[in-house]
């Protein structure tokens, strides 16, 4: 019973059943090329879809980083190199309910010990707190005259709330630097984020209360996106008094450079499967020739060359897709452990990982059809007489 | 029209001779008139058939017999619908081959012939079983192939040989499956290329007898090109070919309508 329902199945589809026997009478010629299939399926698998975890990994990164925030400091076309009051309530006016935090940066002086110093860049802000969080320490209500400085600055000098730093503006040559003690009033909070300074002081210190860059918080990329494109409209009309710089342009640009490197590492992997596809028409030729006279014999019992072309085709198919089928279940391997790795979870599958899986099967078989096409079309359209002449 | 008297059955003739197509039996399944075939070898033009009359009745045995180049293996492919003529009128049952398309003269193969071979040419992968239903392995009718095949190989002694490889079988038996192979698609003419070539002189006997058999029971022609004397004394008729010319045409149905089972 058993048998009779397999044959069933099977005498639907006998060219399979025939191309698998072909396969399996010369086991190792037919294994060596289902293995080339399989390097360029797993080449072209692991490196789509692993580069395409990082890239996702990546860009989580910088959405953490600040993705949905705005920069904007003065045009060339501006007057004045800086914004004053008037300028920020404009900017805040023209981006609504976004909240901004106007910076001032300059390089500065750090006396280390009496005899050693280095330069450090500085940033003057009405309160850090709006930027990043505290550690240790605290800000005071009325910051006026203490200094913060970032966790990694603390660690490099050993720094805690109390201690004293000695800064001094960064002077011309010959001029002398006049320095000034600053109390360290607080720690900054460990972070990932993008643009920490080392150390931050209030905006009156500055002595003129000019800004140097606008800094717009959003909810999300598109909010950013819709910020940045107001500014522009609002403030660069006909002069650029404004550069507006948003990070949602750099995840672009980011995006476009590993799209690009990805492709470009598959299409190696491609090249791969290339040679793969050279060795199964030999594998396929090899084959026909070896057969030659039991290809005639077919043709002469009745099997037409569409028959004869068809019978080898499923054949190389069939190589191609016993290569891409362990070919995909060890890229499979790879590209759980990328996603273990860059993702968290080894199941954490992108839509752009899983097209370039189903992409190298799709591309391992198709490959092995093209290469199986000119040995098939060659013995189909051998004359039976000449195949037989003995 | 009249018949001529003639001392063979008139149905083998060189071409040009008197009495000529008029002979060759109205119920012939496939017939050719004064047939030429040409081949190109090496730019040169050879003449491998240069003009013969031939018929093959239903049930008839005829043998080829004839020096190697003289044509037998060239005619074999005519009738085999292999090949076609150059020039001259091949038909099989009233149609003119030469104006078949090769999808159609294919389906007629398979319909109308079948081939046995010097070198058996099973294949290797598949058993005598799958061997016999090779010819009919697309037609997407297993059951009934299956029917058929392991009734043929019943037929010609080997019901015990269905699972074997071609390997695990001997010569006469690998004949047998390609005897049987011959058959799945109830041919007509059934073709064989020095069937007993590759055969110890009794194997080739007992091939021979089940040829006898097979076309009183199954009412197939049989042709068969061979060296073997032996081969041509078991046929109803012998063909002579020399250098492309029917030399010479002998008939013995007598000794086979006399056979001891009609």
């Amino acid at each position: 019973m058993a048998m009779s329902w397999l044959r069933r199945v099977t005498g639907r589809f006998p060219s399979v059943v025939i191309a698998r026997r072909n396969i399996s009478r010369a086991r190792t010629r037919s294994l060596l090329a289902a293995a080339a299939i399989m390097i360029g399926v797993v080449a072209i698998g692991a490196i789509g879809a692993g580069g395409a975890a990082f890239k996702e990994s990546q860009l989580d990164r910088i959405q953490e980083q600040g993705a949905t925030n705005v920069y904007v400091s003065p045009g060339f076309d501006k007057e004045d190199r800086y914004f004053d009051r008037t300028d920020l309530m404009r900017i805040d006016e023209t981006v609504g309910g976004a909240g901004i935090v106007a910076t001032e940066s300059r390089s500065m002086e750090y006396r280390v010990r009496s005899n050693r110093q280095r330069s450090l860049s500085v940033t003057y802000l009405d309160d850090p707190r709006r930027l990043h969080e505290v550690a240790v320490g605290e800000i005071p209500a009325n910051w006026r005259r203490s200094a913060v400085v970032s966790s990694e600055f603390a660690a490099e000098y050993d720094l805690e709330p109390g201690d004293r730093i000695v800064l001094a503006p960064e002077t011309d040559e010959g001029e002398t630097a006049e320095f000034r003690a600053y109390r360290v009033t607080a720690v900054l909070a460990e972070t990932q984020a993008f643009g920490v300074d080392q150390v931050y002081l209030p905006i009156e210190a500055t002595g003129d209360r000019r800004y140097g860059q606008v800094r717009i918080t959003t909810e999300s990329v598109e909010e950013a996106e819709a910020a940045a494109a107001a500014l522009r409209e609002e403030f660069n009309g006909r002069k650029d008094t404004l550069i507006v710089f948003e990070l949602t342009s750099l995840v672009r640009l980011f995006k476009s450079i590993v799209n690009g490197i990805n492709v470009f590492l598959a299409g190696l992997g491609s090249l791969s499967l290339l040679v793969a596809g050279v060795s199964i028409a030999n594998t396929m030729l090899m084959s026909v020739t070896k057969r030659r006279e039991e290809i005639g014999v077919l043709r002469a019992v009745g099997y037409s060359k569409v028959d004869i072309l068809r019978i080898l085709l499923v054949e190389a198919t069939l190589l191609g897709a016993i290569g891409a089928a362990i070919g995909i279940a060890l890229a499979l391997l790879v590209v759980l452990a990328a996603n273990a790795i860059f993702l968290g979870s080894p199941f954490a599958f992108t839509s752009g990982s899983i097209l370039y899986l189903v992409g190298a099967v799709a591309f391992g078989i198709g490959t092995s059809l093209v290469a199986g096409a000119y040995p098939a079309w060659r013995a189909a359209n051998e004359r039976p007489v000449e195949a037989l002449r003995g | 029209m009249a018949p001529e008297p003639n001392e063979d059955d008139g149905r083998w003739q060189e071409a040009g001779d008197h009495a000529t197509s008029e002979t060759i039996p109205t119920d012939a399944i496939i017939r050719g008139t004064d047939v030429v075939k040409e081949y190109e070898t090496g730019g040169q033009i050879v003449r491998a058939l240069k003009g013969v009359d031939f018929g093959i009745a239903p049930a008839d045995f005829v043998a080829v017999v004839g020096p190697s180049g003289s044509g037998k293996s060239t005619l074999l492919n005519l009738l085999g619908l292999l090949d076609v003529a150059t020039s001259g009128d091949v038909r099989l049952r009233g149609r003119d081959v030469s104006t078949f398309t090769d999808r159609e003269r294919t389906r007629k193969r398979k319909e109308t012939i079948g081939f046995v071979f010097q070198s058996f040419y099973l294949i290797p992968t598949l058993t005598a079983l799958e061997n016999v239903e090779m010819p009919r392995m697309l037609d997407r009718t297993p059951t009934k192939t299956r029917q058929r095949a392991r009734q043929l190989l019943e037929r010609v002694g080997l019901g015990d040989r269905l699972d074997h490889y071609p390997d695990e079988l001997s010569g006469g038996q690998k004949q047998r499956v390609a005897i049987a192979r011959s058959l799945i698609n109830d041919p007509d003419i059934v073709l064989a290329d020095e069937p007993t070539g590759n055969l110890d002189r009794d194997t080739g006997d007992r091939i021979l007898e089940l040829f006898d058999e097979l076309r009183r029971d199954e009412n197939v022609a049989v042709v068969t090109v061979t060296h073997d004397d032996y081969v041509a004394e078991a046929a109803d008729r012998v063909v002579t070919l020399i250098d492309g010319r029917i030399r010479e045409t002998e008939s013995r149905r007598a000794n086979f309508e006399e056979g001891p089972d009609p």
